[in-house]
């Protein structure tokens, strides 16, 4: 198997007594789809925002490439080549589509020693990519929802990362609109950038991932390919109840 | 081709239009509108003070270049980066004093004293901002308010006197153009500092067009839009944030020393006197936050309205009493309807009692 581009160890994250992370162990390979599922308040973005620094880890280590970058100021561990996309978009509402995915380009892992100008042109390759082509100059709070989260996607790729998180992006995203973000996800997959992807929209994972970790108070719950862990039985449990859990069991046997 | 609705621009089908020397020179038609309005503004200023004005006329105009400086200076820590800085008379303060102690003590010439005056104001925005810049919102505000009282302390406490003569302030040498005396110096030294005035803003302009071009420009902008958001884009905010906070210091320090000179006397309550700091904000809000002319035209607009309050008498009623009243209800009125400024004018299509009414429902006044 190819090269180890992201492991956690033990990483742990406490808010007061409640443990949001748990222990969670998890290795990703160069090139490889990981998708993160679990209930509402499971830990998965906590996690991502643990791996980049967002937030202070409690305990355990992050290493990217073999080496740890535990605890690293959270604009280094971007610089890296670690992007991420948010939940709730942040896009900079007083700036251009255009701008806002400059700032992308200016700074990230492809932005030392980049001018200005070669950093717009950077980003307006990228907007066409993701096919906010036509609307560079608007005002990024005039966009839609499906428009934000595309520039959610163009800021992180305009960094030319080698592993980006991408945390629910199809979330609120109409079937048609879910269809194209998941083209455009695959497309970046193959263009070699290693994806975690968090998502409930369960559609996406099973038509992106190669491998699927779920998560359950911070815990690590199952992992597999998709069928295997949307088939386990703990699995079902956890999104659906106890008692439809043991009703499917007894169905089956 | 048809073009059955000529008043709706198809942007899909917009072709890039033939790029002239011209042009690339000037941007956009609406840029070069600007730098031709600019230019005119510029040579007016320049004529300004062969036009034999009264020596109140020309120190009135001095003062008011002087405050769009301040404004600009605080534009760009509170328009572009979006922190709130209420401590800024702390640099200009030790711009005025650095000035000072080195024209007197050192006896350096008045430029060079000025440009380490400022930088003196920088160092000290750097070790202030370090700490100070982690705080967001009201918290940094207050904190920033309570350096700058602190600083007046540090400045007027008995044990530095042998350096800033404490509370009882320092005189500096008169402006001596050579082979003039009397009248014709005074007047001479008037026209300098009018010049020199000018000079900065020019330069502080000059200065906030190429931030607004630079990739510092593009990390302050993204950090007062979001800040985690930047963070997560590769931008060190901390050093971004520093550097738009000496760049701040640094002509807010530029302006003390040149004050300074301009007085010949500072004392720490006057110089540290926490009105300078509310003047430049005021000025910038009131131009438009985070454009590169809105809080120099600010500052003009400021200092006339203020000007015009304290020394005019409208229909024989004296308003001096009543001007800092007055302009308080001018300046509420102008958040409540022109919360980005006068450059609320610029880029809309018409203006409308309508746009007024909008700025008030937007912001929930």
């Amino acid at each position: 198997m190819s090269e180890v581009i992201l492991a956690t160890v033990s990483v742990s994250k406490h808010f007061g007594g409640l443990a949001a992370v748990d222990r969670v162990d998890m290795t990703l390979h160069r090139g490889e789809v990981l998708g993160v599922i679990g209930p509402n308040g499971a830990g998965k973005t906590t996690f991502v925002n643990v791996i980049t620094n967002l937030l202070p880890i409690t305990s355990g280590q992050v290493y990217y490439k073999g080496k740890e970058i535990t605890s690293w100021p959270a604009h280094l561990i971007a610089r890296l080549g670690v992007a991420r996309t948010f939940q709730v978009v942040k896009p900079f509402k007083r700036m251009t589509v255009r701008e806002n995915a400059t700032v992308g380009a200016m700074y990230g892992a492809g932005g030392r020693g980049r001018s200005a100008a070669q950093a717009i042109r950077k980003a307006e390759e990228v907007l066409e990519f993701v096919g906010l082509g036509d609307q560079m100059d608007k005002q990024a709070d005039q966009l839609t929802l499906a428009g934000l989260k595309r520039l959610e996607l163009a800021k992180a790729l305009a960094m030319e990362p080698e592993l980006l998180c991408l945390d629910e992006v199809m979330a609120g995203l109409n079937l048609r609109e879910t269809e194209a973000a998941m083209d455009l996800v695959r497309e970046i997959n193959r263009r070699g950038v290693t994806l975690l992807i968090i998502e409930h929209v369960m559609k996406a994972i099973v038509g992106v991932c190669q491998r699927v970790m779920v998560l359950h108070y911070g815990q690590k719950l199952a992992e597999g390919t998709p069928q295997e862990v949307l088939n386990h039985p703990l699995v079902i449990e956890a999104y659906l109840g106890q008692k439809f859990a043991r009703r499917q069991a007894m169905g089956k046997a | 081709m048809s073009n059955l609705k000529p008043e709706t621009p198809n942007l899909q089908s917009k072709k890039p239009m033939p790029v002239t020397r011209w042009d690339r020179l000037l941007g956009t038609r609406r840029n070069a509108v600007y730098l031709g309005a600019c230019a005119v503004v510029l040579v007016v200023l320049l004529i300004l003070p062969h036009m034999s004005l009264s020596g109140f006329v020309l120190t009135s105009l001095t003062t008011a270049l002087l405050l769009a400086v301040r404004a600009q200076a605080w534009n760009f820590i509170g328009g572009y980066t979006g922190y709130a800085a209420f401590g800024n008379v702390a640099f200009y303060g030790l711009g005025a004093y650095g000035t000072a102690i080195l024209m007197t003590k050192l006896h350096w010439p008045f430029f060079l004293a000025m440009l380490v005056g400022g930088l003196v104001a920088t160092v000290y925005a750097v070790i202030v901002g370090l700490p100070v810049l982690r705080m967001r919102g009201q918290y940094f505000a207050i904190a920033t308010l309570g350096v700058a009282e602190a600083t007046r302390e540090l400045v007027s406490s008995p044990q530095l006197s042998r350096l800033t003569a404490g509370p009882t302030g320092i005189n500096l040498p008169f402006f001596r153009p050579a082979g003039l005396s009397g009248a014709a110096a005074a007047e001479a030294g008037s026209i300098f500092f009018y010049y020199v005035a000018m000079g900065l803003v020019v330069l502080v302009v000059l200065a906030t067009w190429w931030l607004t071009r630079s990739k510092l420009g593009y990390s302050l902008v993204a950090i007062r839009e979001d800040e985690d958001a930047a963070k997560m884009l590769g931008i060190n905010t901390t050093w971004a944030k520093v550097a738009a906070f000496a760049l701040s210091a640094f002509f807010t320090g530029l302006v003390g020393g040149h004050y300074a000179y301009w007085r010949t006397f500072i004392l720490p309550e006057e110089v540290f006197n926490v009105r300078y700091t509310l003047e430049g904000i005021l000025s910038a809000v009131l131009g438009g936050p985070g454009t590169i002319l809105g809080p120099v035209v600010g500052g003009g607009i400021y200092d006339a309205v203020s000007t015009f309050l304290t020394f005019s008498k409208p229909f024989g009623i004296d308003l001096g009493q009543f001007h800092v009243t007055i302009l308080g209800v001018f300046i509420v009125m102008v958040i409540v309807f022109l919360p980005r400024g006068v450059a609320d004018f610029f880029g809309r299509r018409k203006l409308s009692w309508g746009m007024f009414l909008e700025n008030v429902r937007q912001n929930r006044v």
